[in-house]
């Protein structure tokens, strides 16, 4: 918790020692300014203290979890990029962590790397100015807009027929627009479990968000296909209240 | 309680009854009773019949409320199971998270075989925790019902099977009916559909040996309100005492010791369909091979 000069100030919130340990220590190594709190309560009060650039959150915790932390941070108008680190398996709860204003989750157990990669994804859009899209009930792009409360995609006005999986798909590569997402990533923020040969699951799900959009693969405007290491939402989002 | 007393409240009564008339409270007139050989069989016999009948009545509403009572005993078993593996899963995500994270901090000093055994090792653990969490969210999460073309997932699952090290040494078929018409298609989650189909190939892969025969195949039956898929294959076989346990969580058979896998394969197979209103079953036999049948319902 020693005051640091340079780097990102990451606010690590977890009720395990072993974890907060590892992981602090880790993302030392990687060049950001670590400090810990082991609860909820304790989070909210070292934000005003520390006043991080990031927090990364689990969810279940003693006293005030994780989740109940976030809300009253967004409560209090406080939009600090959060990365929820979520572990109850249900697709339910990932839903419900971006819908209460997490910029990112992660399931537990991840690879420390990957953590790291997704404080610097989330920190980069941060820095570029761009508006928080994690507290939005409504994401445009152009003519499309996703309402994430009532689970609709329409484009030009028109209500499109998605299943709601290829939904969720469109949804999470909207709130992270500009950003090359693996196949892996996609599967474990969407669907949450990868098997053998799911990685076609996510391709036959872009297929048909593509059809859904009238969106060409070899001419996209919205979701791009990078070769050799997945997909990206090539159109601006903007978050509407 | 009173329903074990009730059978007896007759006796009661007539005990009371009689008591009273012989103590003489009120006349106790004898009764004599006359009737020729005919009526007195057939009387009898009438009684031997209400008694046997009844007796039968009596033993199927126990023997039923038996079997209700061990249906209610094996569900809560298996909830019982559940909660204990999702309990397991829970303290099993910590840990691996840790160690993880320990990993990536010694991985620079210094970094040997040792190191690179652990870490399969951690990964083990944590494919473990993800098929656990598949449990987890199988009962949970709200399925999509989509019709499901089994024409198209049938080939690429056999297409993914050929592609799989070792397939070359087995002789892997699709037997899909083309004539008057394809197999319908089934209303249910595609995606979780195909996770059930490649578990059960997958096990037909890995417990059979080069040379062996793999088919998968799927056919209506006649009213056209089920379709069943059929993973078969000419491997060793399971041996019956392996048989009753084989949708268990965590079960492995005496065949599988040796072979890699998580013993939640099958498991988890069973709770998709189980959740797609179907049903599966196994026929094996020891040296011939194994037919795993999946029954799912034809979409509407």
């Amino acid at each position: 918790m020693e005051a640091c000069e340079r780097g990102n100030r990451i606010l690590l919130v977890d009720d395990e020692a072993a974890i907060t340990d590892q992981l602090s220590a880790f993302l030392a190594r990687s060049g950001f300014c670590v400090a810990v709190a082991s609860d909820g309560e304790a989070a909210l009060s070292q934000v005003e203290r520390f006043r991080p650039h990031l927090i990364v959150l689990d969810v279940l915790m003693p006293r005030l979890d994780g989740r109940e932390a976030l809300r009253r941070l967004r409560q209090a108008d406080d939009w600090t990029p959060v990365i929820l680190l979520t572990q109850v398996g249900s697709p339910g709860e990932r839903a419900m962590a971006l819908d209460e204003g997490a910029d990112d989750y992660l399931n537990k157990p991840f690879e420390p790397y990957e953590l790291a990669a997704r404080i610097r994804a989330v920190l980069r859009r941060a820095r570029a100015g761009a508006p928080s899209l994690a507290g939005a009930h409504r994401l445009r792009s152009g003519q499309l807009e996703l309402d994430r409360r009532s689970r609709r995609v329409s484009l030009d006005g028109r209500e499109l027929p998605v299943t709601a999986r290829a939904l969720a798909l469109l949804e999470y590569m909207m709130l992270h627009p500009d950003e090359v997402l693996c196949r892996d990533r996609l599967l474990d923020a969407v669907w949450g479990w990868d098997y053998p040969a799911a990685t076609r699951a996510v391709d036959s799900r872009i297929a048909e968000l593509r059809r859904a959009l009238n969106d060409a693969a070899e001419a996209p405007r919205f979701v791009e296909t990078v070769i050799g290491e997945g997909y990206r939402f090539i159109g601006g989002v903007e978050a509407e209240p | 309680m009173i329903r074990r007393l009730l059978p007896f409240l007759p006796l009661v009564l007539g005990l009371a009854l009689a008591a009273l008339w012989q103590s003489g409270l009120w006349p106790n007139p004898v009764l004599y009773v006359r009737a020729d050989a005919g009526t007195l069989l057939f009387l009898a016999g009438l009684a031997a019949s209400s008694l046997w009948w009844l007796g039968r009545f009596v033993g199927t509403r126990a023997t039923r409320r038996c079997e209700q009572a061990l249906a209610r005993e094996r569900t809560e078993q298996v909830e019982a199971r559940r909660r204990f593996l999702r309990r397991l899963d829970h303290e099993l995500k910590n840990p691996i998270t840790a160690i993880r994270a320990g990993l990536a901090n010694v991985a620079d000093s210094s970094d040997g075989p040792a190191l690179s055994g652990v870490r399969v090792q951690v990964d083990r653990l944590a494919h473990l925790s993800a098929d656990l969490r598949k449990l987890a969210d199988l009962e949970a999460q709200s399925l999509e019902q989509e019709p499901v073309n089994l024409e198209r997932l049938l080939t690429e699952l056999v297409e993914m099977m050929r592609e799989r090290p070792g397939a070359a040494e087995r002789r892997i078929a699709l037997a899909l009916p083309r004539a008057p018409w394809p197999p319908p298609p089934v209303a249910g989650d595609r995606d979780l559909l195909f996770l059930a189909l490649h578990n059960l190939a997958d096990n037909a892969l890995k417990f059979s040996l080069a040379g062996d025969a793999v088919e998968v195949r799927a056919f209506e039956d006649e009213r056209g309100a089920w379709v069943t898929v059929e993973v078969a294959d000419t491997g060793p076989g399971i041996p019956d005492e392996d048989l009753p346990h084989l949708g268990e969580e965590l079960y492995r058979g005496s065949a599988a010791r040796g072979v890699e896998g998580s013993g939640l394969g099958l498991a988890l197979a069973q709770a998709i369909i189980t959740r797609h209103g179907g049903s599966m079953s196994v026929r094996s036999r020891v040296g011939q091979g194994t037919v795993v049948a999946v029954r799912l319902p034809v979409s509407r």
